[in-house]
Protein backbone atom coordinates (compact mmCIF):
# COMPACT_ATOMS: atom_id res chain seq x y z
CA UNK A 1 0.00 0.00 0.00
CA UNK A 2 1.44 3.60 -1.00
CA UNK A 3 1.99 5.11 2.31
CA UNK A 4 0.63 8.41 1.28
CA UNK A 5 -2.76 6.54 0.54
CA UNK A 6 -2.89 5.07 4.29
CA UNK A 7 -5.79 6.27 6.50
CA UNK A 8 -4.86 7.83 9.36
CA UNK A 9 -5.70 6.46 13.27
CA UNK A 10 -9.05 8.58 13.22
CA UNK A 11 -10.52 6.78 10.11
CA UNK A 12 -9.50 3.18 11.85
CA UNK A 13 -11.60 4.70 15.23
CA UNK A 14 -14.29 5.50 13.10
CA UNK A 15 -14.74 1.83 11.33
CA UNK A 16 -13.79 0.42 14.98
CA UNK A 17 -16.90 1.99 16.25
CA UNK A 18 -19.14 0.96 13.17
CA UNK A 19 -18.14 -2.61 13.98
CA UNK A 20 -18.87 -2.48 17.78
CA UNK A 21 -21.96 -0.96 16.42
CA UNK A 22 -22.98 -4.01 14.16
CA UNK A 23 -21.85 -6.52 17.09
CA UNK A 24 -24.32 -4.91 19.41
CA UNK A 25 -27.31 -5.77 16.89
CA UNK A 26 -26.46 -8.76 16.47
CA UNK A 27 -27.00 -9.54 20.11
CA UNK A 28 -29.80 -7.80 20.22
CA UNK A 29 -31.37 -9.32 16.79
CA UNK A 30 -30.68 -12.82 19.01
CA UNK A 31 -32.62 -11.60 21.72
CA UNK A 32 -35.69 -10.69 19.30
CA UNK A 33 -35.95 -14.43 19.45
CA UNK A 34 -36.81 -14.85 15.74
CA UNK A 35 -36.82 -18.76 14.17
CA UNK A 36 -33.68 -20.21 13.82
CA UNK A 37 -33.77 -19.35 9.46
CA UNK A 38 -34.29 -15.57 10.00
CA UNK A 39 -31.70 -15.33 12.80
CA UNK A 40 -29.15 -17.07 10.74
CA UNK A 41 -30.04 -14.84 7.48
CA UNK A 42 -30.53 -11.69 9.47
CA UNK A 43 -26.55 -12.65 11.62
CA UNK A 44 -24.80 -13.89 8.08
CA UNK A 45 -25.54 -10.89 6.48
CA UNK A 46 -24.23 -8.31 9.20
CA UNK A 47 -21.25 -10.74 9.59
CA UNK A 48 -20.17 -10.26 6.11
CA UNK A 49 -20.91 -6.81 6.08
CA UNK A 50 -18.74 -6.72 8.65
CA UNK A 51 -16.04 -8.72 7.29
CA UNK A 52 -16.40 -6.15 4.15
CA UNK A 53 -15.48 -3.79 6.32
CA UNK A 54 -12.81 -5.08 7.79
CA UNK A 55 -11.02 -6.36 4.33
CA UNK A 56 -11.67 -2.57 2.83
CA UNK A 57 -10.23 -0.51 5.85
CA UNK A 58 -8.26 -2.82 8.34
CA UNK A 59 -6.54 -5.11 5.49
CA UNK A 60 -6.23 -2.27 3.15
CA UNK A 61 -7.66 -3.53 0.43
CA UNK A 62 -9.34 -0.26 -0.27
CA UNK A 63 -6.30 1.49 -0.63
CA UNK A 64 -4.72 -0.83 -2.51
CA UNK A 65 -4.53 -1.54 -6.61
CA UNK A 66 -8.03 -2.72 -7.52
CA UNK A 67 -6.53 -5.71 -8.82
CA UNK A 68 -5.35 -7.13 -5.64
CA UNK A 69 -9.41 -7.32 -4.80
CA UNK A 70 -10.28 -8.67 -7.80
CA UNK A 71 -8.08 -11.22 -7.61
CA UNK A 72 -8.41 -12.25 -4.11
CA UNK A 73 -12.51 -11.94 -2.90
CA UNK A 74 -14.23 -13.60 -6.14
CA UNK A 75 -12.23 -16.18 -5.64
CA UNK A 76 -12.38 -17.13 -2.05
CA UNK A 77 -16.46 -16.25 -2.66
CA UNK A 78 -16.25 -18.69 -5.68
CA UNK A 79 -14.38 -21.39 -2.93
CA UNK A 80 -17.13 -20.94 -0.45
CA UNK A 81 -20.23 -20.58 -2.97
CA UNK A 82 -19.16 -24.36 -4.25
CA UNK A 83 -18.90 -25.41 -0.68
CA UNK A 84 -22.05 -24.38 0.19
CA UNK A 85 -23.48 -26.78 -2.93
CA UNK A 86 -21.37 -29.97 -1.76
CA UNK A 87 -22.37 -29.95 1.79
CA UNK A 88 -25.60 -30.38 1.63
CA UNK A 89 -24.91 -34.14 0.19
CA UNK A 90 -22.32 -34.61 2.77
CA UNK A 91 -25.11 -34.65 4.97
CA UNK A 92 -27.47 -36.11 2.81
CA UNK A 93 -24.94 -39.39 2.50
CA UNK A 94 -24.72 -39.20 6.87
CA UNK A 95 -28.27 -39.21 6.94
CA UNK A 96 -28.96 -42.51 4.89
CA UNK A 97 -25.72 -44.13 6.57
CA UNK A 98 -27.95 -43.87 9.81
CA UNK A 99 -31.27 -44.91 8.61
CA UNK B 1 20.76 1.24 -16.77
CA UNK B 2 24.08 1.60 -15.32
CA UNK B 3 26.14 -0.64 -13.45
CA UNK B 4 25.84 1.24 -9.96
CA UNK B 5 21.84 1.32 -10.74
CA UNK B 6 22.14 -2.46 -10.59
CA UNK B 7 24.05 -2.70 -7.71
CA UNK B 8 22.14 0.21 -5.93
CA UNK B 9 18.26 -1.75 -6.43
CA UNK B 10 19.83 -5.16 -4.96
CA UNK B 11 21.19 -6.99 -8.55
CA UNK B 12 18.26 -7.52 -9.76
CA UNK B 13 15.20 -5.42 -8.92
CA UNK B 14 15.68 -2.84 -11.31
CA UNK B 15 15.69 -5.07 -14.48
CA UNK B 16 12.35 -6.99 -13.36
CA UNK B 17 8.70 -6.28 -14.54
CA UNK B 18 6.85 -4.65 -11.79
CA UNK B 19 4.32 -6.93 -10.10
CA UNK B 20 0.71 -5.88 -11.66
CA UNK B 21 -1.02 -6.10 -7.57
CA UNK B 22 2.00 -3.72 -6.48
CA UNK B 23 2.67 -5.38 -3.79
CA UNK B 24 5.92 -7.38 -1.94
CA UNK B 25 6.48 -11.15 -2.61
CA UNK B 26 5.86 -11.49 1.75
CA UNK B 27 2.46 -9.76 2.04
CA UNK B 28 1.40 -12.15 -1.85
CA UNK B 29 2.51 -15.09 0.28
CA UNK B 30 -0.05 -13.69 3.30
CA UNK B 31 -2.56 -13.24 1.23
CA UNK B 32 -2.34 -16.44 -1.07
CA UNK B 33 -2.02 -18.39 2.74
CA UNK B 34 -5.59 -16.47 4.20
CA UNK B 35 -7.80 -17.10 0.55
CA UNK B 36 -6.73 -20.80 1.48
CA UNK B 37 -7.58 -20.64 5.25
CA UNK B 38 -10.77 -18.52 4.79
CA UNK B 39 -12.13 -21.57 2.46
CA UNK B 40 -10.96 -23.84 5.62
CA UNK B 41 -12.72 -21.58 8.01
CA UNK B 42 -15.66 -21.37 5.53
CA UNK B 43 -15.57 -25.42 4.81
CA UNK B 44 -15.99 -25.81 8.78
CA UNK B 45 -18.85 -23.33 9.14
CA UNK B 46 -20.68 -24.33 6.31
CA UNK B 47 -21.00 -27.70 7.73
CA UNK B 48 -21.53 -26.55 10.76
CA UNK B 49 -24.28 -24.19 9.47
CA UNK B 50 -26.22 -27.62 7.62
CA UNK B 51 -25.71 -29.74 10.98
CA UNK B 52 -27.09 -26.86 13.13
CA UNK B 53 -30.09 -26.26 10.90
CA UNK B 54 -30.74 -30.34 10.23
CA UNK B 55 -30.21 -31.84 13.48
CA UNK B 56 -33.31 -31.98 15.15
CA UNK B 57 -32.50 -32.60 18.86
CA UNK B 58 -29.93 -29.72 18.63
CA UNK B 59 -29.49 -28.30 22.15
CA UNK B 60 -28.48 -24.78 23.05
CA UNK B 61 -25.73 -24.22 25.89
CA UNK B 62 -25.18 -20.48 26.22
CA UNK B 63 -26.71 -18.46 28.43
CA UNK B 64 -26.99 -14.34 28.35
CA UNK B 65 -24.61 -14.67 31.64
CA UNK B 66 -21.83 -15.90 31.64
CA UNK B 67 -21.48 -17.75 28.11
CA UNK B 68 -23.08 -15.14 25.55
CA UNK B 69 -21.62 -11.70 27.76
CA UNK B 70 -17.97 -13.69 28.22
CA UNK B 71 -18.31 -13.91 23.95
CA UNK B 72 -18.95 -9.95 23.94
CA UNK B 73 -15.94 -9.20 25.65
CA UNK B 74 -13.98 -11.68 23.77
CA UNK B 75 -15.27 -9.81 20.63
CA UNK B 76 -14.70 -6.97 22.23
CA UNK B 77 -11.05 -7.27 23.05
CA UNK B 78 -10.34 -8.69 19.37
CA UNK B 79 -11.46 -5.76 17.77
CA UNK B 80 -9.50 -3.69 19.60
CA UNK B 81 -6.80 -5.56 19.27
CA UNK B 82 -6.97 -4.76 15.89
CA UNK B 83 -6.94 -1.49 15.99
CA UNK B 84 -3.82 -1.44 18.19
CA UNK B 85 -2.10 -3.43 14.88
CA UNK B 86 -3.51 -0.76 12.78
CA UNK B 87 -1.44 1.85 15.40
CA UNK B 88 1.31 -0.34 15.00
CA UNK B 89 1.47 -0.15 11.38
CA UNK B 90 0.68 3.23 11.16
CA UNK B 91 3.30 4.35 13.43
CA UNK B 92 6.28 2.21 11.91
CA UNK B 93 4.93 4.05 8.35
CA UNK B 94 5.89 7.16 9.94
CA UNK B 95 9.20 5.86 11.21
CA UNK B 96 7.99 6.06 14.99
CA UNK B 97 9.68 2.71 15.94
CA UNK B 98 9.44 3.07 19.97
CA UNK B 99 5.46 3.54 19.16
CA UNK B 100 5.24 0.87 16.94
CA UNK B 101 6.33 -1.59 19.48
CA UNK B 102 3.99 -0.48 22.12
CA UNK B 103 1.28 -0.72 20.30
CA UNK B 104 2.41 -4.16 19.03
CA UNK B 105 2.54 -5.14 22.85
CA UNK B 106 -0.79 -4.19 23.68
CA UNK B 107 -2.05 -5.96 20.35
CA UNK B 108 -0.11 -8.83 22.00
CA UNK B 109 -1.34 -8.16 25.38
CA UNK B 110 -4.70 -8.13 24.40
CA UNK B 111 -4.42 -10.92 22.17
CA UNK B 112 -2.94 -13.16 25.07
CA UNK B 113 -6.14 -11.80 27.10
CA UNK B 114 -8.56 -13.05 24.53
CA UNK B 115 -7.16 -16.90 24.62
CA UNK B 116 -6.93 -16.60 28.57
CA UNK B 117 -10.87 -15.63 28.32
CA UNK B 118 -11.57 -18.33 25.80
CA UNK B 119 -9.72 -21.29 27.63
CA UNK B 120 -11.40 -20.10 30.74
CA UNK B 121 -14.89 -20.48 29.20
CA UNK B 122 -13.57 -23.96 27.77
CA UNK B 123 -12.75 -25.41 31.58
CA UNK B 124 -16.25 -24.26 32.28
CA UNK B 125 -17.60 -25.84 29.98
CA UNK B 126 -15.64 -29.29 30.13
CA UNK B 127 -16.07 -29.23 33.76
CA UNK B 128 -20.15 -29.05 33.40
CA UNK B 129 -19.88 -32.12 31.39
CA UNK B 130 -19.33 -30.96 27.62
CA UNK B 131 -17.13 -33.03 25.43
CA UNK B 132 -16.14 -33.94 21.99
CA UNK B 133 -18.84 -36.50 22.46
CA UNK B 134 -20.51 -35.38 25.43
CA UNK B 135 -23.31 -33.18 25.83
CA UNK B 136 -24.72 -32.52 29.38
CA UNK B 137 -28.42 -31.66 28.33
CA UNK B 138 -29.14 -34.76 26.79
CA UNK B 139 -29.30 -33.57 22.84
CA UNK B 140 -27.05 -34.39 20.44
CA UNK B 141 -22.98 -34.78 20.71
CA UNK B 142 -22.95 -33.03 17.43
CA UNK B 143 -22.65 -29.62 20.19
CA UNK B 144 -19.88 -29.72 21.83
CA UNK B 145 -17.82 -31.55 18.98
CA UNK B 146 -18.50 -28.50 16.24
CA UNK B 147 -18.33 -26.05 19.50
CA UNK B 148 -14.57 -27.05 20.63
CA UNK B 149 -13.38 -27.78 16.69
CA UNK B 150 -13.96 -24.53 15.45
CA UNK B 151 -13.28 -22.17 18.18
CA UNK B 152 -10.32 -24.68 19.12
CA UNK B 153 -8.61 -23.81 15.40
CA UNK B 154 -9.39 -20.51 15.78
CA UNK B 155 -8.21 -20.06 19.27
CA UNK B 156 -4.94 -21.91 17.50
CA UNK B 157 -5.15 -18.88 15.05
CA UNK B 158 -5.02 -16.34 18.09
CA UNK B 159 -2.32 -18.35 19.80
CA UNK B 160 -0.39 -18.56 16.92
CA UNK B 161 -0.44 -14.91 15.84
CA UNK B 162 0.31 -13.38 19.19
CA UNK B 163 3.70 -16.15 18.51
CA UNK B 164 4.03 -14.55 15.33
CA UNK B 165 3.65 -10.43 15.62
CA UNK B 166 6.26 -10.85 18.59
CA UNK B 167 8.54 -12.90 16.33
CA UNK B 168 8.11 -10.25 13.63
CA UNK B 169 8.50 -7.06 16.31
CA UNK B 170 12.03 -8.88 17.65
CA UNK B 171 13.11 -8.55 14.52
CA UNK B 172 11.78 -5.04 13.82
CA UNK B 173 13.55 -3.81 16.64
CA UNK B 174 16.41 -4.77 15.94
CA UNK B 175 16.08 -3.15 12.47
CA UNK B 176 16.46 -6.35 10.43
CA UNK B 177 12.07 -5.96 9.42
CA UNK B 178 10.36 -2.78 8.30
CA UNK B 179 7.06 -1.19 8.04
CA UNK B 180 5.62 -3.57 5.55
CA UNK B 181 6.31 -6.70 7.46
CA UNK B 182 4.43 -4.74 10.55
CA UNK B 183 1.53 -4.35 8.07
CA UNK B 184 2.21 -7.83 6.71
CA UNK B 185 1.68 -9.73 10.32
CA UNK B 186 -1.16 -7.36 10.42
CA UNK B 187 -2.95 -8.77 7.82
CA UNK B 188 -2.88 -12.28 9.66
CA UNK B 189 -4.28 -10.53 12.92
CA UNK B 190 -6.83 -8.81 11.21
CA UNK B 191 -7.72 -12.19 9.36
CA UNK B 192 -8.13 -13.64 12.77
CA UNK B 193 -10.70 -10.91 13.61
CA UNK B 194 -12.79 -11.05 10.61
CA UNK B 195 -12.81 -15.02 11.32
CA UNK B 196 -14.25 -14.49 15.07
CA UNK B 197 -17.31 -12.16 13.19
CA UNK B 198 -17.99 -15.15 11.81
CA UNK B 199 -17.51 -17.75 14.55
CA UNK B 200 -19.57 -15.42 17.45
CA UNK B 201 -22.59 -14.79 15.61
CA UNK B 202 -22.89 -18.52 13.95
CA UNK B 203 -21.46 -20.63 17.16
CA UNK B 204 -22.72 -18.00 20.06
CA UNK B 205 -25.44 -16.55 19.45
CA UNK B 206 -27.22 -18.77 17.44
CA UNK B 207 -27.24 -21.31 19.72
CA UNK B 208 -28.12 -18.00 22.90
CA UNK B 209 -30.84 -19.83 25.70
Amino acid sequence: MDARLAPNMKTYVVVWVGMMFLVAVEVLATYARPSVGTLLATLLALALLEAGVALLYFMHLRYERRALLWWTVPLVLFALVMLDQVWPDAVRLASLRLH
Amino acid sequence: MSASEVTVTGGHAGALEESPLGIPSHKLAMWLFIMADGATFGAILFAYGFLRVGTPDWTKPFALWPSIANGCIMTVILLSSSLTMLGAGSAARAGHAARCLRWIGATMLLGALFAVLHLREWFAMIHEGWGLKHNPLGGSTLVGATFFGITGLHLLHVVSGVIAIGVVALRFRRGRLGAAHIETVGLYWHFVDLVWMFVFPLVYLLNAR
